[in-house]
C-alpha cells in the first residue's frame, strides 16, 4: 500500500561517504532535503580500511574541506595517528594520511546530519524511482512511503543487486552484512540507464589480542598534528607521545601462506569462474597477488586498528574471498598470527554500478534529467572518491532547485575536476581510484594550496561559512605579506647566521647580498634556515611559510604548468553543441563517432580525453568546427 | 571531399609502366564509361581486389590496352572506392587516359590528397600518413626507400624502444609516489640517473640519423659557382637533361640564380646556379655577384667550376679556404689539355674531380663523392631507420630537450614530482610519434610492474 510521505526539494538516497556530503551541501544550500538510510546505525560506514588520505586522496580531502564539505572536519575529529606521507618525493605529492576510529567517525557525522537545519533522516529501502510524463518526481520505499522530489541524487554504492562470496558461498547482501538493494538496478534500467557490473573486496578482521607483536614491526604515526581541514579542528584521540598513539604493524606473508593459496586456489571463486564483475588492479586479492606475481617471497601486511576501543585489527594487504577455513590457514601461516583469532571473514562483493559516461560533468544522468548519481555506484572506490563526487552532485541537485548553472571543477582546478572528468569522459574498465598520476597539472594541484584554489569558488556556491572565509582571508593576506617580504629583505653576505646556515645546508656561498626569496630558491635552503635569519617569520603559521616556499622554490616549473593550463583552456573553450549530429561528420573513425554520441563532450578539450577518439578525430572535428565557422554545410 | 580524384601514381617521364590513380564517389562510374573489359563476366561479378585486363578508350577512341585493379570502399587506400589504371604506351598515353578521367568528371587531386583522404578516413594511423606524405613529396629513390622503411615499421621498432624506455622510468616514479606503502621497488637516485642518461643518448642517436633523413627527403642545397664561362651552366644542363638556364658564349649571361631539383646518385640537389665571379662595373652584373656570396654562405654543397687549363684566381682560392668542407672541386674541360691537367692543388683541401661536360666525363664520380659526402664514408643501408619527418624530428628534438632537463633536475637534487614533470614531457613527445596514449599505458605499466595493492 502506498501513501504520500513528504515533499523535498532534494531526496538522497543512501548515507555513505557521498550521500553525507550530497544531503549536508543540499541542506546548507537552502533546500528542505530527505536522506533515506537503509540503516540508521551505519551511516557514514568504513565497511574496508579503518584509514582515509593518502597521496591524491588526502588532496580529495582538502578540496572537500575547501569547498565547504564535512568529511575533513570529521576526519580531523576522529583520527587515531597522521602522518604526511611522501614528504621526500616533493611537494606536490606530500600526503595526508590519518587512521581512524570508526564507530567515532559514524557516530559524529550522524550527529552532525542530525544536527543540520532543513536536513530530515529517515530509515528506508527505496524500491523505484517515480517518473511520469513530467519527468522525475519521486521514489517509494519498501513500505510504501512515496517521497515527492525532482531532485534526487542516488548515492547507493555497493549496495544495488550486491552479492557477497566467501568461497563456496554466496549470497545476496550489502557490505558488511548490510541488506542489499535488489530492486533498484530494475528501475534504473527500465528508465534507459546502462549498468555495468564491478566487484571489490575486504580482508579479514581479527581479534588485536591474539597477535604475536614481537614478529611486527611497529608503524607510528607522525608527531605534528596534520589536519584535514583547514578549520584546523582538534582530535579526540591524538596524542602528540606516539608511543601512545594506536599504532600501527608491518610484516609479511610467508612461503607457506603461498603454498595454502596455491593448495587451495581451485577452490578460490575468483578462478573458478563465480566472480562475474570487474575488480580493481590496485587492490588486488592475496590469491591474486600470489598467482599474477608468484617469483614474491612475501607480501606484505599492515595491522591497522579499526579504533580507540575497538578489539578488531584490519589486515591490510590480505583482501580475499577464498573459503573461511582457508581464510584461517592463510591468517596462521603468517608470522606473528599463529593464534590468530579471526573475528570477520574477509569477502568479495559483487554490484551495479551506473556506466558513467551517461552523466555530464555535473553528475546528472542526462537522459533522466533531475536524477544525479555520486560514489561507488559510478564505478568509483574509496570513501574520498565517493564523497567528493556527494558534495558535487549534492550542490548540483540544490542549483537545479535554484535554478542555477552547474557547478563544474576543472582539471587543472583540482582533483575533484580530475575525477568527475575522469569518470564521464573515459569511463572506468575497473573500480576507479583516483592517482595523483591522472592529474596533468600535478604541481598546481597541491594539498597545501587546496584552500588557495577552491575556498573562493566554494564561497561563490554558497558552501563557505564565515569562519572559513575569515581564516582564508587572514591566510592569503599573510602568503602575499611573507612574498613581499622575501623580495624586499637582502641578507648581507657580512651576517655571520648567514654564512653558517650555508655551511651548514651545503650552500655555495655568496660574495654579494642575497634576497631571501633567491636564498629560498636554492634547493637545500628551506623555510628553517629562512626562519633563523629573518625571525618575524616566526609570527607566521608555518603551512603558510611552507606554501610560500614552494611557490617561490619551484615558481618556474609552476608558470609553466599555468602555460600548459592556458594553452589547453583554448581547446576547452571550443565548444561542442549538445545537439551535434557526430553521424554526420565524415571522416571521424567508427570508434571515435560512437564514443563521441556516447559521451556528448562539452567541448573539443573533453572529446581529445574520450578513450577512442583519436588526434586524427580531434583534426577532424576541428576542420568540421572551422567549416561551420565559415558557412560551409 | 564528396568530388572523385585523379593522378599519375608514378613518376613522370619515361618509364615501362605507368599507373593513374582514381579514388572517390564516380570513380566507379567513371570506369565504366572509359573501360572495356575482356572478360566481361568476371568484370560484373564486382569482385574486389581484382586486376582486369581490357582496352581504355575516349569516346570510342581506343587509347591503351590496360590493367585495372579494383579496390573498393572501405576496403582501399583511401577508404573510397578507388582504380588504379596500368597502361604501357608511355607518358603521352598516361596523359590522355588522365585527361579521360578528368573529362569524365574527375579532378585532379592536390599533392598529398589521396592520403589525405586515407587519413581523414581513418585509414592511416600518424606515422603511416606522414611517411605517405613523405612518400609522395619525396623525387628520388633513396627517399622513396626510407619513407617506405617508415611504413614498414623498421622506424616504429626503434622509437618504440625508446618510448619503453622512458615509460619504465616514468612508471618507477609514479608508482613509488602513488603507492608509497606497497612493495614498490625503491629505485636510487643514481640508477635513475644512469636510466635517464641513456635515453638521451638513444634519442641524440635516432636524432644524428634524422639529419641524414632530411636531407634524403628535403635534399641538398647546392651552390654551383665558378668564373665566368667556365662550364657552370652547361653543368647544370648536363644534370638535368634539359635547356633551362640560358647557356652562350658570351661571359655573363646567367644574371639570376635558377633553382632546380636533380638527383645525383639517390640525394637530391637543390641547385641554384650563379652569376660568375669576377670584378665587374656593370651594376646588374654586380647584382647578380652578390647573391652569389650570399648563396655560398647558405648552401650546405658548392660545386665549384675550374678550368683545367687555367690556374686558380683569388676568389676560387677564397671560397676553397672559406668552405672548405661544403665544396667539391670539378676541374672541368679536361678535353682541351693534351694529356693530363696540371692544376697546382697548393694543400688546398675538398675533393677535385676531373671533368668534362662535353665528353661527358667524370659524372660517375661526382655520384659518388656526393654519397660518401651525405653519408659520411658509410654505405647507405636501406633498412637504416632514419627520421624524415620534420614534425617527428621536432618531437623527438622536445623529448630531448625534456630528457636533458630531467637530467639536471635530478642532478640538482630536485624532488621527483619535478623530475616526473620532464620525463612525463619526454614521454608524451615520443608517444606523440608513435601514438600512444600515455595515461592509459603508464598505469597499465606501473599494474603489470609493480604488485600494488595493501
Amino acid at each position: 500500500m502506498e501513501y504520500f510521505a513528504g515533499k523535498y526539494d532534494v531526496i538522497v538516497i543512501g548515507a555513505g561517504h557521498a550521500g553525507c556530503e550530497a544531503a549536508l551541501a543540499a541542506a546548507r544550500l537552502g533546500c528542505e532535503t530527505l536522506l533515506l538510510t537503509l540503516n540508521l546505525d551505519t551511516i557514514a560506514h568504513m565497511p574496508c580500511n579503518p584509514s582515509l588520505g593518502g597521496p591524491a586522496k588526502g588532496h580529495l580531502v582538502r578540496e572537500i574541506d575547501a569547498l565547504g564539505g564535512q568529511m575533513g572536519v570529521v576526519a580531523d575529529e576522529t583520527s587515531l595517528q597522521v602522518k604526511m606521507l611522501n614528504t621526500g618525493k616533493g611537494p606536490a605529492v606530500h600526503a595526508l594520511r590519518i587512521q581512524s576510529d570508526k564507530q567515532a567517525y559514524q557516530n559524529r557525522m550522524r550527529d552532525v546530519l542530525l544536527e543540520q537545519d532543513r536536513l530530515t533522516v529517515i530509515q528506508g529501502l527505496v524500491e523505484h524511482l517515480v517518473v511520469d510524463n513530467s519527468g522525475l518526481t519521486g521514489i517509494v520505499t519498501r513500505t510504501g512511503a512515496r517521497f515527492e522530489s525532482e531532485n534526487i541524487v542516488l548515492t547507493s554504492g555497493t549496495y544495488l543487486r550486491g552479492k557477497i562470496i566467501i568461497g563456496d558461498s554466496m549470497y545476496e547482501g550489502g557490505p558488511n552484512g548490510q541488506i542489499p538493494a535488489m530492486n533498484l538496478s530494475a528501475s534504473l534500467k527500465e528508465f534507459g540507464i546502462e549498468l555495468g557490473r564491478f566487484k571489490t573486496g575486504t580482508p579479514p578482521r581479527i581479534h588485536r589480542q591474539s597477535v604475536d607483536y614481537s614478529k611486527f614491526r611497529i608503524q607510528p604515526g607522525d608527531d605534528i598534528p596534520w589536519r584535514f581541514s583547514f578549520l584546523a579542528t582538534e582530535s579526540q584521540f591524538w596524542h602528540k607521545d606516539t608511543s601512545k598513539q594506536v599504532a600501527c604493524w608491518l610484516g609479511y606473508t610467508a612461503n607457506q601462506t603461498h603454498e595454502i593459496i596455491r593448495e587451495n586456489l581451485y577452490r578460490a571463486p575468483l578462478y573458478s569462474g563465480k566472480i562475474e564483475g570487474i575488480g580493481p588492479r590496485y587492490c588486488p586479492s592475496i590469491e591474486d597477488k600470489v598467482v599474477r606475481f608468484a617469483s614474491r617471497e612475501a607480501h606484505q601486511i599492515f595491522l591497522e586498528p579499526e579504533g580507540w576501543q575497538s578489539d578488531e585489527l584490519y589486515v591490510a594487504g590480505l583482501s580475499t574471498s577464498m573459503p573461511e577455513d582457508v581464510q584461517v590457514k592463510i591468517l596462521k601461516s603468517i608470522p606473528g598470527l599463529e593464534h590468530v583469532r579471526m573475528l570477520r571473514q574477509g569477502y568479495a562483493i559483487e554490484y551495479d554500478y551506473v556506466l558513467p559516461h551517461q552523466l555530464s560533468l555535473g553528475l546528472e544522468v542526462r537522459q533522466l534529467p533531475g536524477l544525479f548519481t555520486a560514489g561507488q555506484i559510478n564505478g568509483t572506490s574509496g570513501y574520498e572518491e565517493a564523497a567528493a563526487q556527494g558534495l558535487m552532485a549534492g550542490i548540483n541537485a540544490a542549483r537545479r532547485v535554484l535554478g542555477k548553472d552547474p557547478f563544474v571543477l576543472r582539471r587543472s582546478d583540482g582533483y575533484l575536476g580530475v575525477l568527475i572528468d575522469d569518470l564521464v569522459t573515459k569511463g572506468v574498465k575497473e573500480p576507479y581510484r583516483l592517482l595523483t598520476s591522472r592529474a596533468e597539472y600535478r604541481l598546481v594541484l597541491r594539498q597545501d594550496n587546496a584552500d588557495l584554489r577552491l575556498t573562493e569558488k566554494g564561497h561563490a556556491v554558497g558552501l563557505v561559512n564565515e569562519e572559513r572565509w575569515k581564516r582564508f582571508q587572514a591566510k592569503k593576506e599573510d602568503f602575499q605579506h611573507i612574498l613581499g617580504l622575501w623580495k624586499s629583505t637582502v641578507f648581507s653576505p657580512l651576517r655571520e647566521d648567514l654564512q653558517q646556515v650555508m655551511v651548514e645546508a651545503k650552500s655555495t656561498p655568496t660574495r654579494g647580498g642575497i634576497s631571501a626569496q633567491d636564498l629560498i630558491r636554492r634547493p637545500e635552503i628551506t623555510i628553517v634556515h629562512l626562519v633563523r635569519l629573518l625571525p618575524e617569520l616566526g609570527n607566521f603559521d608555518l603551512e603558510v611559510l611552507e606554501e610560500a616556499e614552494i611557490e617561490t622554490k619551484y615558481a618556474g616549473y609552476i608558470e609553466k604548468q599555468w602555460i600548459e593550463i592556458e594553452k589547453f583552456s583554448k581547446l576547452e573553450s571550443r565548444s561542442l553543441n549538445n545537439n551535434l549530429d557526430y553521424e554526420k561528420i565524415r571522416g571521424l573513425s567508427t570508434e571515435g563517432r560512437q564514443r563521441l554520441m556516447e559521451v556528448k563532450p562539452l567541448n573539443v578539450g573533453q572529446a581529445s580525453r574520450i578513450t577512442g577518439v583519436s588526434p586524427a578525430d580531434i583534426s577532424v572535428l576541428l576542420v568540421y568546427l572551422e567549416q561551420q565557422r565559415r558557412g560551409w554545410k | 571531399m564528396d568530388d572523385t580524384i585523379v593522378a599519375m601514381a608514378t613518376a613522370k617521364g619515361e618509364a615501362g609502366i605507368h599507373i593513374i590513380r582514381l579514388s572517390g564517389l564516380k570513380a566507379g562510374a567513371i570506369i565504366e564509361d572509359c573501360f572495356k573489359p575482356q572478360n566481361k563476366e568476371r568484370w560484373l561479378t564486382r569482385e574486389n581486389y581484382t586486376l582486369n585486363l581490357g582496352v581504355f578508350h575516349d569516346e570510342g577512341k581506343v587509347l591503351d590496352q590496360v590493367l585495372v585493379g579494383r579496390m573498393l570502399t572501405p576496403y582501399s587506400y583511401t577508404g573510397e572506392d578507388v582504380f588504379e589504371i596500368n597502361c604501357h604506351g608511355g607518358p603521352f598515353v598516361a596523359q590522355r587516359i588522365l585527361q579521360a578521367c578528368i573529362s569524365h568528371g574527375a579532378n585532379l587531386a592536390e599533392p598529398g590528397e589521396f592520403s589525405k583522404r586515407a587519413f581523414l578516413n581513418g585509414k592511416l594511423d600518424l606515422v603511416q600518413a606522414e611517411a605517405v606524405i613523405d612518400l609522395i613529396s619525396s623525387r628520388t629513390e633513396t627517399s622513396a626507400n626510407l619513407a617506405l622503411t617508415q611504413l614498414s615499421g623498421g622506424l616504429s621498432d626503434t622509437i618504440i624502444k625508446l618510448r619503453e624506455e622512458v615509460l619504465e622510468i616514468l612508471a618507477f616514479i609514479e608508482a613509488s609516489i602513488d603507492f608509497p606503502e606497497d612493495d614498490v621497488e625503491n629505485l636510487d637516485r643514481e640508477t635513475l640517473e644512469s636510466k635517464i642518461d641513456k635515453a638521451l643518448v638513444d634519442t641524440k642517436n635516432l636524432l644524428d640519423g634524422s639529419k641524414t633523413g632530411k636531407i634524403l627527403r628535403e635534399g641538398l642545397l647546392t651552390v654551383i659557382v665558378g668564373r665566368p664561362n667556365v662550364g657552370k651552366s652547361s653543368l647544370l644542363n648536363s644534370l638535368l637533361h634539359e635547356e633551362r638556364a640560358i647557356v652562350t658564349d658570351i661571359p655573363g649571361t646567367t644574371r639570376d640564380i635558377i633553382r632546380e631539383s636533380v638527383s645525383v646518385g639517390g640525394i637530391l640537389l637543390q641547385l641554384m646556379d650563379t652569376a660568375g665571379i669576377c670584378e665587374t662595373e656593370d651594376f646588374v652584373e654586380r647584382l647578380g655577384i652578390e647573391r652569389t656570396w650570399n648563396a655560398l654562405k647558405t648552401a650546405e654543397l658548392i660545386l665549384l667550376v675550374v678550368q683545367a687549363n687555367i690556374p686558380l684566381t683569388e676568389d676560387e682560392y677564397h671560397i676553397l679556404k672559406t668552405y672548405a668542407a661544403k665544396v667539391i672541386v670539378i676541374v672541368n674541360k679536361i678535353d682541351l689539355m693534351d694529356d693530363d691537367y696540371h692544376i697546382v692543388k697548393l694543400n688546398q683541401k675538398g675533393s677535385w674531380i676531373p671533368f668534362s661536360v662535353i665528353q661527358h666525363k667524370g659524372f660517375q664520380e661526382l655520384e659518388v663523392e656526393i654519397r660518401n659526402r651525405v653519408f659520411q664514408g658509410e654505405a647507405v643501408l636501406e633498412s637504416d631507420p632514419l627520421l624524415s619527418n620534420v614534425r617527428q624530428i621536432s618531437s623527438l628534438e622536445h623529448c630531448y630537450t625534456a630528457l636533458s632537463q630531467a637530467l639536471l633536475s635530478i642532478q640538482n637534487g630536485l624532488p621527483w614530482d619535478i623530475l616526473s614533470i620532464d620525463i612525463r614531457q619526454a614521454l608524451q613527445y615520443v608517444s606523440e610519434i608513435t601514438g600512444h596514449n600515455v595515461q592509459e599505458t603508464l598505469l597499465d605499466d606501473i599494474f603489470s610492474r609493480f604488485c600494488i595493492g595493501k
